[in-house]
């Protein structure tokens, strides 16, 4: 896989970086996420859950897009989309990546819902959605860090 | 080992696009707590210093690449400019919390992508 890697095609490389490059702003993007609404339970709530909404919807969200459409795209590339059984790192990525955007959809209603309770104000209760994005937010990075695992170390 | 090395080195870029998405929220106006900006900083030392040392622990591994290649030097200053980038800002915000540290943040941005780009296509490997 090593040699693979260093003699990998050139036309691989536009879909290679897309897709990296989508996996790693998704990432950030959680990440922001979590440390906003884990913010949003202790101080300021109504800037951190606007943050943490705003980074789901406009940065999580187009980001999951961009890697999944360029994973297909260097999948197909690889003649990986074809193979009746392909192998268990692709799996592994289809299978992280495709029940997360659910999830992720999820957290973002429940942190848009919470921001905008929070907004309107009144006293309304927003901690249930703010830990049910949280929650959500936090399983979609845990398998996200698997993927980067299966990606990288590639096992049979 | 191969494997293993490729996987945390991934993972310290990964944490080095934490710090750039953050800063990214504060180029574009957002307001973030002081503990938002501790973590994207933190994960800018320990994904910096991982992507570097792991980095260079690839390069002496594998045959094919040699720690003198063109892309490997490359990425090694482009590292160190988008690491002075992010201190240079990173002191700014400490002396005054509303500067306008965008440009900064940009062209540490831009510095991260030709990173990413000459990881992925390697010129003259």
């Amino acid at each position: 896989m090593t040699l693979l890697a260093s003699i990998r095609p050139d036309d691989w490389n536009l879909p290679l970086f897309l897709h990296i490059l989508g996996a790693m702003t998704l990432v950030g993007s959680l990440v922001l996420v979590v440390v906003s609404l884990a913010s949003a339970r202790g101080g300021d709530s109504a800037a951190a859950l606007r943050l943490g909404y705003r980074s789901l919807l406009l940065g999580a969200i187009p980001s999951w897009i961009v890697m999944r459409l360029a994973a297909q795209w260097i999948a197909s590339k690889e003649g990986l989309d074809d193979l009746d059984e392909p192998p268990a790192w692709v799996d592994i990525g289809f299978m992280t990546s495709e029940p997360t955007l659910l999830l992720l959809i999820a957290a973002t209603v429940c942190a848009g819902i919470a921001a905008r309770r929070v907004r309107e104000g009144g006293g309304r209760s927003f901690g249930g959605l703010n830990t049910a994005a949280l929650v959500l937010v936090t399983i979609s990075l845990l398998a996200y860090v698997l993927a980067i695992w299966a990606m990288s170390t590639k096992p049979a | 080992m191969y494997d293993w090395l490729l996987f945390l080195h991934l993972l310290a870029a990964f944490l080095l696009a934490v710090t750039v998405i953050t800063y990214t929220a504060v180029a574009l106006g957002a307001a973030t707590g002081g503990r938002t900006l501790f973590v994207a900083d933190r994960c800018w030392d320990v994904g910096g210093l991982g992507t570097l040392i792991l980095g260079i622990w690839l390069a002496l591994h594998l045959d094919e690449y040699d720690f003198w290649d063109g892309w490997i030097l490359g990425a090694i200053a482009l590292w160190f400019a988008a690491t002075g980038l992010g201190q240079t800002t990173q002191r700014r915000i400490a002396a005054d919390p509303t500067a306008d540290v965008a440009l900064m943040h940009w062209l540490r941005t831009l510095t991260v992508l030709g990173l990413l780009v000459l990881m992925v296509w390697k010129p003259g490997a």
